[in-house]
């Protein structure tokens, strides 16, 4: 008996072994940063090095759904343990990087006092949430991969950990001076809890698309989907401008320290509108042809929006390499500017706008200014420093990461359809998955509680009030109702499988949305990050 | 399944109204039903998010979008109370009918919640084992029933399950020669069946998830009723016993003055600057501290030190900082004092608001410091900006005569010809250093006289964190197994069981007694 418990106790081990190294691992990394000191790998190489293991990672995995191998089983399993622990490792090295900056900076001034080390845990900003972000994925699939038959998974979700670290990337890894009010032990553990949920809700979103794989939701239905996505996306990039101009106008920065300053002008980059124009009018195509398909059964309409789908992921492909190389390549910004500029008046008068609308006027003074004063301020504003004007990746990062984004989905839909049954066989049971779901929609609930409640006691500790309906605040508690919807579903309906799995996917688009969206597009307290 | 998944089913059966059901039984069964609480879920969701779209009147930045809007828009919104979706009726009462919802539900499924804790089901037919998730069928050896059904338990103890033998009758229809039942005849049949069981409570702990929610609920909604918020400017040295309660109203801060049962006395404000020669921004800064002293006439005198993250609570008021008036100012300072007669310079140390005796008997008095200074239209000292461009401090001096001197210290080195630079009271004065601070702090102050939203956030919160991992951390395993004789100590083990949660750990707990049993065979065996 003990015998056998024995070697239960091993087995289990064994099977949490690629979580266990990966953390342990990380762990010696901050201990060498701390000896080494700043000569050692900087925490934006070890980030990028967790990117590359999580695609490959992925893509083991991938090749051993489509034609089964232990070997590529192996490799993907300990590939993403790699990841996981470069990823882990990057935000350890981060946080003692932020804290000899900040030293650096002190001493150098002659104040000798030494803040506490929580300060400085990496939870200041976007970047930092991302690399926790990922990191709460892929320790979610490591621990989940305890279980062979959930193996699979990092095919799913280590491609959506992998946009999250090229978000990242794009943000930019620049340390931020952090803002007083963030000082607080509470931060580690409501942005900790935020990262791990998040996380958790990501592994069950990739569950539930797998799910309806499996449940045979038709692959057209699925493109449909994604190409309202991608249709979305490039709609509202660059401002509106694809659709409304045709062109794609990228995002000027002057520089500034710590980090560069994003100006209100914007320069178009050849052949990127165009192209993503076509990829719109490919992915409408799309959306008839198989509209058509769904409801008319016809083989033909299918077909053609395969092809057009396929087109579509080229130029898609297409318009993003333009986009890299124009910003990488451009050279005389001013004149192209300026020649930009005497084709389009307008832009001084919008760009003159957000210019003030960041000098903190009230809304009768920012009323008061006319068209004349706004275009004034602009060209004031490029007088000044028009010759400083300079491109870079990371001037837009949740454009270019939402146009990333859009084209993985267009490539896994493209995936899905290829040997679809054969794919389909091989996942788990439904059951299996359904209840996988539950466990991680479960997790992510009961996550997004500690969120909104260590949240509110933060803030009653800083602010003196514990819900403000700060947009954030909201969007959590929203994703929070969104799941508690789900739970109670299968209760009153018995609303499970494909019901729970619609559900987990709009779940985790609302965390996505509180994650970006509230950060990028509405004001509030948690503007930060 | 969660933890009301199974009550619910199983009172399902029972809740077919009749159309004879009387009308308040109706709507009761409507208002607990969880098909409403997740309609309710929906319409929250579907306000909170109007609510993040459209900027609320208490967000900084809702000026500016409300003189954005048409005069139509403002019309429509305003009249549906959109610019404070989150106080309007509307809200509150779906918040209510949520409220109701939540204890009608817990009332109406509590009691069949509560038999799992209270009556276990130690019964089971054979029928019943092999319809569960998970069942299996082992053969073991042993001397008798009761033995075989003491391992099994001792197994089941082995395995973290909290285990129980009884004997049960089970009545079937006699099979006849054709193996045919006979419909006529009833036999009974008694066997040993051994109960296992872990994680009982967990079947209550949606309930416990509901009571938090409820205090959170109530407590938040007793704080907003009986409480306010408030703000007050501190500069050091002033005193008093009136707030500034803010009231919004659209673009526009409505204030009003509260008077304190007691008295607030500022000694001192300090702001922890990473770059101490920097500026006093908010970049540059690690922490502001306010000092003050509470002068109670019930209670007597009181010292609290607000920091950001660390606020202070008295009688129902909470202090925090909030915010700071960045008008450089000086908390203290030291001047560098040149005898007019000649001889050798000393300096001495002088706090805001503060006073100094030099070694001759002159006194020293702080008045003021400008960061910028200069002379206004009135010909008074004043300051040009904010920033520490030209520092000076103005201070009181008292020769030991009875003379009095309002003296100059720059910062700068100025010509003894320029008059605000000349020697006064027998000295030259400059000054040396100083350390950088706001000319005021301002804390905001939110009373709360029952404490409720600490019982809401802290208890409700934590209680409902707590009930949430209780409830999806853990789960209800129950596992039966029936001994049937099968020969000469030999007996058959129908084992069966389920889990209202986590379906894969309870598959390997079980496969486990499963092996377990079958190697207590084999080692029998032996």
């Amino acid at each position: 008996m003990e015998e056998v418990r024995r070697i239960q106790n091993k087995s289990t081990f064994r099977a949490y072994l690629p979580a266990i190294l990966a953390l342990v691992g990380a762990f010696l990394m901050l201990f060498l940063r701390i000896e080494i000191g700043a000569k050692f790998i900087s925490d934006a190489a070890l980030m990028m090095i967790a990117l590359a293991c999580y695609i490959f990672a992925a893509l083991f995995q991938l090749t051993n759904l489509y034609a089964p191998s232990e070997m590529a089983q192996k490799i993907g399993l300990w590939t993403a343990t790699l990841g996981v622990f470069f990823n882990l490792s990057s935000w350890l090295v981060r946080w003692v990087g932020a804290f000899d900056r900040e030293i650096a900076m002190m001493r150098e001034s002659g104040n000798m006092a030494t803040p506490w080390f929580f300060r400085y845990i990496p939870f200041a900003n976007l970047y930092d949430l991302s690399l926790a972000f990922a990191f709460g994925a892929g320790i979610t699939t490591l621990l989940l991969a305890n279980r062979q038959k959930f193996q699979f998974l990092s095919a799913f979700t280590l491609p959506l950990a992998a946009l999250i670290l090229t978000l990242a990337r794009f943000i930019g890894p620049e340390f931020i001076d952090l803002p007083p009010v963030l000082d607080s032990y509470w931060r580690p553990i409501h942005v900790g809890v935020a990262s791990l949920s998040y996380g958790v809700a990501l592994v069950c979103f990739a569950v539930a698309v797998i799910y309806l794989l499996k449940d045979k939701v038709k692959v057209e239905a699925m493109a449909i989907w994604s190409s309202i996505f991608t249709l979305a996306v490039i709609g509202t990039v660059s401002k509106f401008s694809v659709f409304t101009e045709f062109v794609y106008r990228a995002g000027l920065f002057l520089p500034s320290s710590p980090k560069p300053f994003s100006s209100p002008f914007r320069l178009e980059i050849p052949y990127v509108g165009a192209m993503l124009v076509i990829s719109g009018v490919l992915l409408l195509g799309v959306i008839v042809s198989f509209l058509i398909y769904l409801y008319q059964n016809n083989e033909s309409a299918k077909k053609i929006g395969h092809i057009l789908l396929k087109i579509s992921l080229a130029t898609q492909i297409l318009a993003i390499a333009f986009l890299v190389s124009g910003i990488k390549s451009t050279t005389d910004i001013p004149a192209k500017l300026q020649t930009q500029i005497a084709n389009n008046q307008s832009q001084l008068i919008i760009a003159g706008k957000e210019l003030a609308s960041k000098q903190g006027l009230s809304a009768q003074e920012f009323s008061a200014l006319t068209p004349m004063q706004f275009e004034q301020a602009a060209k004031q504003f490029l007088q000044s420093n028009g010759d400083k004007l300079f491109l870079s990746l990371n001037t837009n990062p949740v454009e270019l990461a939402g146009l990333i984004t859009a084209l993985a989905g267009t490539f896994f839909v493209i995936l899905f359809g290829f040997k679809t049954e054969t794919l389909r066989e091989r996942l788990p049971s439904l059951e299996s998955l359904d209840g996988l779901m539950y466990k991680t929609a479960s997790l992510a609930f009961a996550g997004l509680a500690m969120l909104l409640i260590t949240g509110a006691i933060w803030a009653n500790e800083s602010w003196g009030r514990p819900w403000g309906f700060d947009s954030k605040e909201t969007g959590a508690l929203i994703a929070w109702l969104t799941y508690a919807a789900f739970l109670h579903t299968r209760i009153s309906r018995g609303w499970s499988g494909r019901s729970s799995a619609y559900f987990a996917i709009v779940g985790f688009l609302l965390v996505i949305f509180t994650y970006l969206g509230v950060s990028y597009l509405l004001p509030g307290l948690h503007s930060y990050a | 399944m969660s933890a009301t998944e199974e009550t619910i089913k199983a009172i399902a059966a029972n809740k077919t109204r009749t159309k004879s059901t009387p009308v308040l039984n109706r709507i009761l069964d409507f208002l607990s039903s969880v098909r409403f609480g997740v309609v309710l879920l929906c319409l929250l969701v579907v306000l909170a998010m109007i609510g993040m779209l459209i900027i609320q009147q208490n967000v900084n930045g809702f000026d500016a979008y409300f003189a954005s809007l048409t005069p139509a828009e403002k019309f429509v919104y305003g009249s549906l109370e959109l610019f404070d979706i989150y106080h309007s009726w509307y809200f509150n009462f779906l918040l209510l009918v949520l409220s109701l919802n939540i204890v009608l539900a817990s009332i109406d499924r509590f009691p069949s919640a509560w038999s799992y804790v209270k009556n276990p089901k130690l019964n089971a037919t054979h029928n019943f084992l092999l319809k569960q998730k998970q069942n299996t069928v082992i053969e073991i050896e042993s001397a008798d029933e009761k033995q075989a059904a003491e391992k099994v338990s001792r197994i089941f103890a082995a395995n973290g399950f909290k285990s129980q033998i009884t004997k049960s009758n089970n009545s079937f229809y006699k099979i006849d020669e054709n193996g045919e039942k006979d419909f006529s005849k009833i036999e009974t049949k008694s066997n040993l069946i051994v109960y296992g069981e872990r994680g009982k409570w967990n079947r209550l702990g949606a309930y416990i998830v509901h009571v938090a929610l409820l205090t959170l609920f109530l407590g938040h909604f007793v704080a907003l009723q009986t409480g306010f918020d408030a703000d007050v400017r501190m500069m050091p040295g002033q005193v008093t016993n009136e707030i500034q309660m803010i009231q919004f109203k659209l673009d526009k801060q409505e204030r009003y003055k509260v008077a304190l049962p007691f008295t607030i006395y500022c000694t001192d404000i300090e702001q922890d600057l990473i770059d101490p020669k920097g500026s006093i921004n908010i970049q540059n800064t690690i922490d502001w501290h306010t000092r003050i002293k509470i002068d109670d006439p019930q209670y007597g005198e009181t010292n609290a030190d607000v920091s950001l993250n660390r606020p202070f609570t008295y009688r129902g008021y909470r202090f925090f900082q909030a915010s700071a008036i960045t008008l450089g100012s000086a908390r203290n300072m030291v001047l560098e004092l040149t005898p007019q007669t000649g001889g050798q310079s000393f300096t001495v140390d002088l706090v805001r608001n503060g006073s100094v005796n030099l070694p001759d008997g002159t006194k020293v008095d702080y008045e003021a410091f400008f960061p910028d200074f200069t002379f206004n239209q009135e010909g008074k000292p004043d300051t040009k900006s904010a920033e520490y461009n030209n520092p000076a401090a103005v201070l009181n001096v008292t020769s030991p005569n009875g003379d009095k001197n309002k003296v100059f210290a720059f910062a700068a080195s100025l010509s003894d010809k320029i008059p605000v630079g000349a020697p006064k009271a027998g000295y030259k004065w400059r000054l040396k250093s100083f350390e950088k601070s706001p000319l005021a702090h301002v804390l905001s102050i939110k009373y709360d006289p029952y404490n409720a939203a600490f019982i809401a956030w802290y208890i409700g919160g934590f209680g409902l964190i707590g009930a949430l991992c209780f409830v999806f951390f853990l789960s209800h395993k129950r596992i039966w197994a029936m001994i049937e004789e099968r020969g000469e100590n030999k007996f058959e083990v129908v084992l069966g069981g389920d889990a209202n949660r986590n379906q894969p750990g309870f598959e390997d707990k079980f496969n486990k007694i499963s092996d377990a049993l079958t190697n207590e065979k084999s080692v029998a065996q032996n």
